[in-house]
């Protein structure tokens, strides 16, 4: 059952890939996002599991579906046809080195036991509290960063009311 | 338990390297995003799987979650560039990107 | 208090946009100026009685309230706070005259100090995974801070910047994921304890290949550095000034070095690969500079040869070695970002960066053309500036480590940094002054008081080298020193 969860998150992001219509691509990486959240449930991690499904398989579908709607009717970009051929190739030869490579690692990483204790949300607020602060960081990051790439144009700006223009610059 | 860390690692290499061929190898600069998904999604199952087998899942968890959040500000970073990029452009062919030198 | 040094500048991010829509200008610029002073003068002051004897890790408060956050300050971390304090305190005084014509002077400073709060807060943590989230968030800010003028050059700039760091993140990240799959821990020390008891030899090297790959792409090492000429110069100055003054220098050398050094120990292979590394990316970054015509990327391909110096200088080892490489980090950051602001004042008062165009600005720019020409001599070497001691000391260094071939090229590459510097100077500054800038006047006030700032320091450092290596580099050099030794001390973390 997980192998054939696993595959099926491999093919929908290698349609995800191949595909030439980007809206489909971006509907097969939202497939390929559940299949991974129910890989996370299999394997007991419920909130990993519900926070893919609906951050990656939900907000960045709809991120990508708006950016993709906003730059439509520009052409297409002709892939190269060579794809079909290369492709196949390539995974072919990635399959057969991780199969040997896995398969020499067989049971050759020795088990240790965890020292896991306390729900999920004590762990998250206990011992990973730093990382909260930098996931506030990274949000703060992104939305600073998408205000100044759609900022409104303001360069020979009104802005001269404000009093605090020290600057020497001249044209 | 250690065994079936290694089939879920062989997928997580899979997985990278697939991202890996979109980005060498796609022309459209929303699909090199979407290799770039397809790598996070990867490292997300390294990571959870890395907790499962270690019985540190909620350690594991907390950190998944934590690149999702990550990703999601990267992600947008990065669809606000393209949409930037394409008003000047009016493409999203990445071989029109060749003004600088590299 | 260490916790300042993340949230200072983490909430000042986030009102900053608020607050731009009451002031356009002037709180801004204030309130960023006067933040960055508060957290050098933290840095240099505050910080300094706590690694007496070692590192520490302190509790961080929140308004009096003790948080789960552990935070990790030792000699090394301590440098690398103290640099990028000055390094950002320099960049921000000079960024207020010079980012009155790029507008959303409140957004770009919000942007500016994300990324100065995620440079510390990697710095500061002792965990890898924590490393890794803070360097997204210095990584974030940097892209947005590339493409911030918002043209064509910018955009693309930053588009390519942003592909390569993801996948350098992600390499970083997968690491990570394996490690804490064979050791059940990311802390330093439960990582640093876990390989020792686990001996997995294999395991380990496919781990310090991605990290290699993730953090050399971060760093700009040679077979990684394309992203670094056209991010660089495209980005505004002070950005400029920034990323190759301090961030490659966090996030790619800082975070390789803490984790080979500190945490899995440095082996033979290792310093096989730094060194050869670093050698090439001397040469290849020196040559391709002395081809540049456009001053910025001149000064972009510099920072990859330089960049080549301090990881060589880490890669041999040996206590002079990591001691030297701190040294040449430190003063690259000072002269680098010293050369960037000064090509910025030239770009902005004669609308050119081509070095053909240029020609006798000293005539009408002399403080920037004698600022220039201090940097342009101290990171080229040029005795008694501190340039001079850093190289120096690499170069002894490898001799020690009877690395005699390697000291050898070390030298040549040092004679062509000289060459393009030269060449630089007397291309922009001196000769007949071009006709179409008669009118050129000198910098404003507050970017001149940035780069004299910057280049007073190139000489006092230069001249008081030993005061400096006594008190700032030899705690950081001890930390490196002892390896895996520290994050084993740090166990209960």
């Amino acid at each position: 059952m997980h192998l054939f969860l696993l595959i099926g998150l491999l093919a929908f992001s290698i349609l995800a890939i191949l595909s030439r219509d980007l809206l489909k691509s971006a509907i097969s990486l939202a497939v390929a996002s559940i299949f991974l959240a129910l890989v996370f449930f299999r394997m007991n991690a419920v909130y990993a599991g519900v926070f893919e499904l609906s951050v990656v398989a939900g907000l960045i579908t709809v991120l990508f579906i708006t950016a993709i709607t906003l730059t439509r009717g520009d052409g297409d970009v002709a892939e190269s046809r060579g794809h079909r051929i290369v492709f196949p190739l390539f995974f072919l030869a990635l399959a057969v080195v991780d199969l040997l490579v896995m398969k020499k690692l067989l049971g050759q990483i020795p088990a240790i036991q965890g020292s896991e204790s306390g729900t999920f949300s004590q762990v998250l607020w206990n011992q990973r509290t730093f990382d909260l602060v930098g996931q506030v960081g990274a949000i703060s990051a992104g939305v600073l960063a998408v205000l100044a790439l759609f900022r409104r144009d303001d360069r020979h700006g009104n802005a001269a009311s404000d009093g605090g223009d020290t600057g020497g610059r001249h044209e | 338990m250690n065994n079936l860390w290694i089939l879920n690692m062989g997928f997580v290499a899979l997985l990278v390297g697939i991202g890996l061929y979109c980005l060498l190898t796609m022309k459209n600069t929303v699909k090199l995003l979407i290799g770039i998904e397809i790598i996070a999604k990867g490292v997300t199952l390294a990571l959870v799987a890395s907790g499962y087998a270690r019985e540190n899942l909620m350690v594991a968890q907390s950190l998944a979650i934590t690149v999702i959040v990550v990703d999601v500000a990267v992600i947008a970073t990065a669809l606000a560039l393209i949409i930037n990029i394409n008003r000047h452009t009016k493409s999203l062919d990445v071989r029109k990107l060749t003004k600088l030198k590299g | 208090m260490l916790f300042l040094f993340i949230i200072v500048p983490l909430v000042l991010a986030g009102l900053l946009p608020l607050l731009g829509k009451v002031s356009k200008r002037l709180l801004p610029d204030l309130l960023a100026s006067a933040a960055m002073l508060f957290l050098l003068v933290l840095a240099v002051f505050s910080a300094r009685p706590l690694i007496a004897d070692g590192g520490i890790i302190q509790q961080a408060f929140w308004f009096g309230a003790p948080l789960n956050i552990r935070l990790l300050l030792d000699g090394f971390s301590l440098f690398m706070l103290f640099t990028i304090s000055l390094v950002s305190f320099a960049v921000t005084i000079y960024s207020i005259n010079y980012m009155e014509h790029y507008g959303a002077k409140a957004n770009y400073y919000a942007l500016l100090l994300a990324m100065i709060a995620g440079m510390n807060g990697l710095v500061l943590s002792g965990d890898l995974f924590t490393l890794y989230v803070f360097l997204e968030v210095a990584a974030i800010a940097s892209y947005a801070l590339v493409a911030f003028g918002r043209g064509h050059d910018e955009l693309e700039a930053s588009f390519k910047y942003l592909m390569l760091s993801a996948v350098a993140s992600a390499f970083v990240l997968l690491s990570i994921a394996v490690i804490f799959g064979v050791t059940g821990g990311v802390s330093f020390g439960a990582v640093a304890q876990g390989l020792k008891t686990l001996n997995i030899k294999y395991v380990v090297g496919f781990c310090s290949g991605l990290f290699l790959a993730g953090f050399g792409l971060k760093a700009a090492l040679v077979p990684f550095h394309s992203w670094l000429p056209d991010a660089h110069p495209s980005a505004p100055a002070p950005i400029s000034a920034m990323l190759s003054g301090v961030l490659i220098k966090v996030s790619g050398v800082y975070a390789m070095t803490r984790i080979f050094l500190g945490v899995f120990g440095l082996t033979p292979a290792l310093t096989t690969v730094l060194t050869v590394m670093g050698i090439v990316s001397i040469f290849v970054g020196a040559l391709a500079a002395l081809g540049q015509n456009d001053i910025k990327r001149m000064l972009a391909y510099s920072s990859i040869s330089q960049i080549g110096y301090v990881v060589l200088a880490f890669g041999i080892g040996t206590p002079l070695g990591i001691l030297a490489g701190l040294f040449h980090l430190f003063n690259h950051a000072l002269f680098k970002s010293l050369l960037f602001l000064n090509a910025g004042a030239v770009e902005q008062s004669t609308g050119t960066r081509s070095l053909d165009k240029m020609g006798g600005l000293a005539k009408v720019m002399p403080l920037t053309a004698v600022t220039s020409a201090i940097g342009s001599l101290a990171i080229a070497g040029v005795p008694p500036l501190n340039g001079f001691w850093s190289k120096l000391l690499i170069i002894i260094a490898l001799v020690q480590a009877k690395m005699h071939v390697l000291a050898a090229l070390a030298v040549l590459g040092s004679v062509i940094t000289l060459w393009y510097y030269l060449v630089l100077q007397h291309q922009a500054f001196f000769g007949k002054l071009n006709e179409a800038w008669q009118g050129v006047k000198e910098a404003p006030f507050w970017m001149s008081a940035a780069t004299v700032l910057l280049a007073l320091l190139c000489i006092v450092t230069g001249l008081a080298f030993p005061f400096v290596i006594q008190s700032w580099l030899q705690p950081a050099a001890d930390v490196l020193g002892k390896g895996v030794g520290v994050a084993l001390n740090f166990i209960g973390f």
